[in-house]
């Protein structure tokens, strides 16, 4: 889902590129009122953490191999804020050293792989977490927000193609989708697994302070 | 991991290298921004750039084998429209095929669309791999920082350069252990252990994470982050920019 440059319209990338920094901007407003200059160090450790987490590659049905984006896993342990930051540094760090995704496509894969996950998700993860309620409600939330989260980061990103005139809505849409239906169950899964492993083993780190 | 997994062949020592890293990203990004704003249909100026960047890459000294390996991260993205085309059903018709009971039909449209989505994503690789492997990652992020990007990022990203390399191996080692006790395993049971892995590196970060910001206070910190100054404009780079910019700005106008 890194798009490259070239494959959208300007008036998307610029409108994404825009999109995108106001709510980084509002973020690291938000994270340095919470945590002040505890954020910094915090911030930079959790962006190796979900770099790392991105190199583990796992193979996929037919021989390809994908890893983890993470957005809700880190929105779900911090918080929808302090997790945007985290992933759009991972994702401009990215795009420079890696090429995986162009630089005036980055405000676009900003949202669509990022920030979708951290805010959308979360907040659907928190709404499912409190009807449902306890452990279960946890895991059930968190399973639900990350294969929602990256689904809809797919039809997104298809959408941005579809009306950039580079690939025919009706065939991208739900060719995107398709695909992503079976990435997200991956995603969930993981997403479930961390999140019960460390309810496990150290249920005070689902107690931090969200931001 | 290696120390260079970030920005491989930025050690090497060659002219484009030497280049202070402002004037690398300004030409740079510059290349894109002209790039991908030229229209599908001039080929001639397509042929242009890349011979520009071709020429800066082949004066950095970087391998090229190591550049077109690189480049190929834009193919899954190019396949994805690839597929499109012959959906593509308006323009002329270049040619169709019957596969079966499949009629495809693949038009000039769908032919210009690939050909400029592939060689302005190709062209951007290029660029974005000749300022990635010719300059050091932390000049490259005091580059931006003097170009203006927000002292909080740079300091998040300069922590994360600094403990990418920890924790990567951190992780490298807990996968070798896992892959020491255990072989093959359906999906579900991957999906479990590479799980617990990374619920295990969180735990391990985060504690990592309030150590290292105890060390810090302990130390002095309060808040803000001091760095020193060393970056100075040569007359090489004023010389490299005004060429480059100029070369760029005849092909996009004049041809």
């Amino acid at each position: 889902m890194h798009i490259p440059d070239g494959f959208l319209s300007t008036p998307i990338w610029v409108s994404m590129w825009v999109i995108a920094l106001l709510i980084i901007g509002y973020a690291v407003r938000r994270t340095n009122e919470k945590l002040g200059e505890r954020h910094v160090p915090m911030m930079g450790v959790l962006a190796a953490f979900i770099f790392a987490v991105q190199m583990l590659n796992m193979p996929v049905a037919g021989g390809t191999s994908g890893h983890m984006l993470g957005g809700v896993l880190s929105a779900i342990f911090l918080g929808p804020f302090a997790a945007t930051i985290v992933m759009s540094t991972v994702f401009a760090v990215q795009a420079i050293f890696f090429q995986d995704g162009g630089i005036t496509a980055l405000g676009a894969n900003i949202i669509n792989m990022g920030l979708i996950g951290t805010i959308l998700g979360y907040y659907i993860y928190q709404g499912i977490r409190k009807v449902v309620g306890g452990e279960k409600g946890i895991l059930i939330g968190a399973g639900v927000a990350g294969w929602t989260s990256l689904m809809l980061g797919a039809i997104s990103c298809a959408l941005m193609l579809g009306t950039s005139g580079v690939a025919p809505l009706g065939v991208a849409l739900p060719a995107m989708a398709g695909i992503h239906m079976f990435i997200g169950v991956i995603e969930a899964g993981l997403t479930v697994v961390i999140v019960g492993m460390v309810l496990k083993s150290r249920p005070d780190l689902m107690e931090l302070q969200k931001i | 991991m290696k120390h260079d997994f970030l920005d491989k062949y930025a050690e090497l020592d060659s002219a484009i290298h030497s280049l202070d890293p402002r004037t690398k990203i300004v030409s740079f990004f510059c290349f894109i921004f002209l790039v991908i704003s030229t229209q599908p249909t001039k080929f001639l100026n397509f042929v242009l750039y890349f011979l520009l960047i071709f020429g800066v890459i082949l004066a950095s000294k970087v391998p090229l084998r190591f550049v077109f390996k690189r480049s190929l991260v834009i193919i899954p993205f190019v396949l994805l429209v690839a597929i499109f085309i012959p959906f593509l059903k308006e323009g002329e018709v270049a040619g169709s095929y019957n596969f079966a009971s499949l009629h495809l039909t693949v038009t000039y449209d769908g032919l210009t669309i690939l050909f400029n989505v592939l060689s302005k994503s190709w062209l951007s690789v290029l660029s974005m791999l000749a300022l990635a492997s010719t300059t050091k990652f932390p000049e490259l992020l005091k580059g931006f920082e003097k170009l203006g990007l927000p002292r909080v990022m740079v300091m998040i990203i300069s922590f994360m350069y600094r403990y990418v390399f920890v924790l990567g191996d951190e992780l490298m080692r807990m996968k070798c252990a896992r892959d020491a006790r255990s072989f093959g395993g359906n999906s579900k049971w991957h999906i479990k252990t590479i799980g617990n892995i990374i619920g295990m590196l969180f735990i391990r970060t985060y504690e990592r994470g309030e150590r290292i910001y105890i060390a810090m206070v302990s130390r002095g910190f309060s808040g803000k982050i001091k760095i020193l100054d060393d970056l100075h404009v040569k007359k090489l780079d004023l010389c490299f920019m005004v060429f480059f910019l100029t070369i760029l700005t005849i092909i996009w106008t004049v041809l």
